[in-house]
């Protein structure tokens, strides 16, 4: 249906720019590569249960979720100094719907971090990848694509008013890195921290990529996605036009 | 214009480049809650990893992070030059260079040791790492000297920045090598030989075993070979990022090119 | 009912300076602006740079909210009916931002003839058609990236009628331009009313006011300071007649006299090449030809010349008065 249209069509214009800017993209993907470095040379050394594969999952996904977070927050300030938003703003379609797919097509980036942290730990600390529930884990990773999208998408709106919105964004790197399971069981954190970890919908991706990999349930993990996902864009979308008119009345659509 | 004044006007410069950070949701985000995280997710990783080691991580990622000011806001200082198409009346101007680019320097080292500083002290805190009492004070010195060491890299990145259009990449990538090479996650002992040897060029190595020294109980006197190390790397790159700004300015007035700097 | 109405609109700005000690400034942008178009009306905004024409016409296409007053577009009030407002106008604002640099122009239009709801089987028409009107067919597969801040603008132009929109809002759309192209995009908006639009144009040249505008409102610091037809302007002012001179070398003394002669409004010397030009404004009621040339005997004098009043003598009257 049209709104489908609309989502598909915006993914497929925002993905082909990002596609353009390679530079842009490396550094994207190579980035993250540092962490996964130390993280290897980490659970390597260290006395643990958990294999060098787990620790090459985590990493990837944090690679993924980099692609998300640090442009996401950003996405709106590229647009401002394009002069787009404005441009994007004055069309009839309810803006939220216009976001959406900018933030899913940076999240789809996400994708080449991931193969690439992957290959990065085949190659050179020789970490197989073992696919323990293949097709869990094929539809895993687009599930991951979306709800991160969608997370980014949350972000995207409630940082439309900032200015400096490219800060707010990166900000949330490292706290989803930490308290999302990606390299530490949440079973090592306060009690408290827990509730946070399950409303990010990074922690169920994981564990969904994880468990199809190393073995476990990946499907409740995958509703989570799902159900996460949803919930970020609902209240996205009704935050959005209250947001908009703030950004309305203090001018901040432009940069002039 | 006479050194000391040329000191603190190129200070004044960086400064108002450093306001641009000074700005609360640009320095909380990336120089207060980010270092703060990159301490927390090290020393849990070290702890998933079976590894019980918070301080090692603490003094390892307080120290490494002040690369974020020292690479970024350095490069914000003689690119935002280029902005403002100021850069070439600088180079073609008889100031001296020293006292020009050192007195731009001064702020964001002075932002760097504060960064480093702080997010040391909350790192500690959240983790419960209890340093020696005497240590402190020698911390603090050495945070300082990294800091310095730092902005040394920082003005040659800067440099080299003026050179490369997508600078923000290279200073990320910089500070990905900082986080590997200079020990501050890994002992340097565990690297193949071959990254050790860059390890020891590098600034910020040499600083973060000091300060894992100071708080394992060690004298301040056992450290200053390390610390004097350090300055010594510090001021090798102040001077390479000097010598290649000297080089470009050259290069642009051969070339007419200081306009594309 | 008319098609635009915009009541006692006001706009300030806050901004902050400082960084110590933040200040906030306040900056009255828009203090006052009231006018309505009719249907399929031509009307013209008219001011120099910062009189608030640009923020006139945001509040108008619900990209700032008025801090006071009210407008409407086709009835629909533009801060609690944004949706439908954006649905019916189609907006050009000039410059080298606001396309998708690593988009070819093909890509910007399709993209944005999605978002403007543009049904899927009428785009690929629209747009080929549109790209001719704008003279961009050849190019339009090109990243904008390469694009001349000429092809930009008439990009602009095609995006803004993409939906073929009932208004249509043109902020400054010729600066910048070359003299061809401005001329062709003048044309262009000339055809749009023929169409049955009706245009809002922001301008900063007069002779542009004056030749496509059906109506002008003149917009200086912020307020509404004369509307009319560009007649109706003209006559508005006192400006009398103007006889231009060419002279080569006139004592001061001379030019002093012809001040005070009776009926004279003004006298001003312009240096042109090799010569001057003395320009008398005179009293529209009086002919004093012959008087100027006796005075000028003894001096050297080429051509004698009278000329109407200009829109520009009366803009510039009514601009300078505040």
């Amino acid at each position: 249906m049209k709104t489908l249209r609309l989502l598909g069509i915006g993914w497929l214009f925002h993905f082909k720019m990002i596609m353009r800017s390679a530079f842009d993209g490396i550094g994207q993907v190579i980035y993250p590569l540092f962490f996964a470095t130390v993280a290897f040379f980490v659970f390597r050394a260290g006395d643990s249960p958990r294999t060098l594969l787990y620790a090459s999952l985590g990493a990837a996904v944090m690679g993924m979720w980099s692609a998300t977070s640090t442009t996401a927050g950003s996405a709106m300030q590229r647009e401002r100094w394009q002069g787009t938003l404005e441009a994007l703003v004055a069309t009839p379609t309810n803006f939220a719907l216009i976001l959406l797919p900018v933030t899913i097509a940076m999240a789809t980036i996400g994708i080449y971090s991931l193969v690439a942290t992957l290959l990065w730990g085949r190659l050179l600390f020789g970490i197989q990848l073992t696919l323990v529930h293949p097709l869990l884990f094929v539809l895993s990773i687009p599930a991951t694509v979306l709800t991160f999208g969608a997370l980014g998408f949350l972000f995207a709106v409630c940082f439309v008013r900032f200015r400096a919105a490219w800060a707010l964004g990166n900000m949330f790197e490292y706290p989803v890195w930490l308290i999302c399971g990606f390299l530490v069981p949440l079973s090592f954190f306060p009690y408290w921290v827990r509730p946070i970890s399950w409303i990010l919908a990074p922690t169920w991706g994981m564990n969904a990529i994880r468990e199809s990999s190393l073995g476990g349930s990946p499907l409740p993990d995958l509703l989570m996605c799902f159900a996460l996902g949803t919930a970020y864009i609902a209240l996205g979308f009704l935050v959005m036009d209250r947001l908009l008119r703030a950004a309305r009345e203090r001018a901040a659509l432009s940069l002039t | 214009m006479n050194s000391v004044r040329l000191f603190f006007v190129g200070g004044l410069t960086s400064y108002r480049a450093l306001f641009y950070w000074l700005s609360p949701t640009i320095y909380i985000p990336s120089l207060i809650v980010a270092p703060i995280f990159q301490i927390l997710l090290f020393a849990y990783i070290g702890r998933s990893a079976g590894l019980q080691s918070d301080v090692f991580y603490v003094t390892g990622n307080a120290i490494q992070y002040a690369a974020i000011p020292c690479l970024f806001a350095m490069s914000q200082t003689v690119s935002g030059e280029r902005f403002q198409n100021t850069l070439s009346a600088i180079l073609v101007s008889p100031a001296k260079r020293f006292p020009l680019f050192v007195g731009r320097a001064l702020p964001v080292m002075g932002n760097a040791a504060f960064v480093s500083a702080f997010s040391f002290a909350a790192g500690c805190i959240i983790l419960g790492v209890t340093l020696p009492a005497g240590s402190i004070p020698g911390l603090a010195v050495v945070i300082l000297v990294a800091a310095f060491s730092c902005t040394g890299l920082g003005l040659t990145n800067a440099a080299v920045s003026l050179r490369v259009r997508e600078n923000a990449v290279l200073s990320n990538v910089i500070f990905g090598f900082l986080l590997i090479f200079t020990g501050a996650n890994v002992p340097i002992s565990e690297l193949p030989g071959w990254m050790q040897d860059v390890s020891h060029v590098l600034p910020l190595t040499h600083a973060i075993q000091a300060a894992r020294d100071l708080a394992a109980g060690e004298p301040f006197s056992d450290v200053t070979g390390l610390l004097a190390t350090e300055l010594g790397i510090g001021f090798t790159y102040l001077a390479g990022g000097l010598v290649l700004l000297r080089l470009f300015e050259w290069q642009g007035r051969k070339y007419a090119t200081l306009e594309q700097l | 009912m008319a098609v635009v109405e915009a009541h006692d609109l006001r706009r300030v700005y806050k901004t902050h300076t400082g960084t110590i000690r933040r200040r906030v400034k306040e900056i009255e942008a828009v203090k006052s602006v009231s006018f309505q178009i009719e249907k399929g009306e031509l009307f013209g905004l008219l001011g120099p740079n910062g009189a608030g024409k640009t923020t006139t016409i945001k509040m108008l296409i619900t990209l700032l909210i008025p801090t006071s007053g009210h407008a409407s577009v086709l009835g629909h009030d533009v801060v609690k009916d944004p949706r439908e407002v954006r649905k019916r106008i189609g907006y050009v604002f000039g410059g080298e931002r606001g396309v998708y640099e690593r988009l070819s122009g093909y890509d910007n239009l399709r993209y944005f003839a999605e978002l403007y709801g543009v049904p899927p089987k009428v785009q690929k028409p629209r747009i080929e058609e549109l790209l001719e009107l704008v003279g961009l067919k050849g190019r339009e597969h090109e990243r904008t990236e390469g694009y001349s801040r000429g092809m930009k603008q008439r990009l602009h132009v095609a995006r803004g009628l993409l939906h073929d929109p009932e208004v249509v809002f043109l902020d400054e759309p010729t600066i910048g331009l070359d003299p061809v192209g401005a001329r062709e995009l003048r044309a262009t908006i000339g055809t749009l009313t023929e169409a049955g639009k009706t245009i809002l144009l922001t301008t900063h040249y007069m002779f542009e006011a004056d030749a496509l505008c059906d109506r002008i409102a003149v917009i200086s610091q912020g307020e509404i300071v004369a509307e009319g037809t560009p007649a109706q302007l003209k006559s508005r002012v006192e400006s009398g007649a103007v006889t231009e001179v060419e002279v080569y070398g006139i004592p001061d003394e001379t030019v002093e006299r012809l001040r005070t002669l009776e009926g004279v409004l003004s006298v001003w010397i312009e240096e042109r090449d090799q010569a001057q030009v003395l320009s008398v404004q005179t009293r529209a009621d009086v002919q004093l030809t012959a008087a100027i040339l006796g005075h000028l005997n003894g001096s050297n004098v080429g051509r004698v010349s009278h000329r109407e009043p200009t829109l520009e003598d009366a803009y510039v009257a009514l601009v300078k008065d505040e």
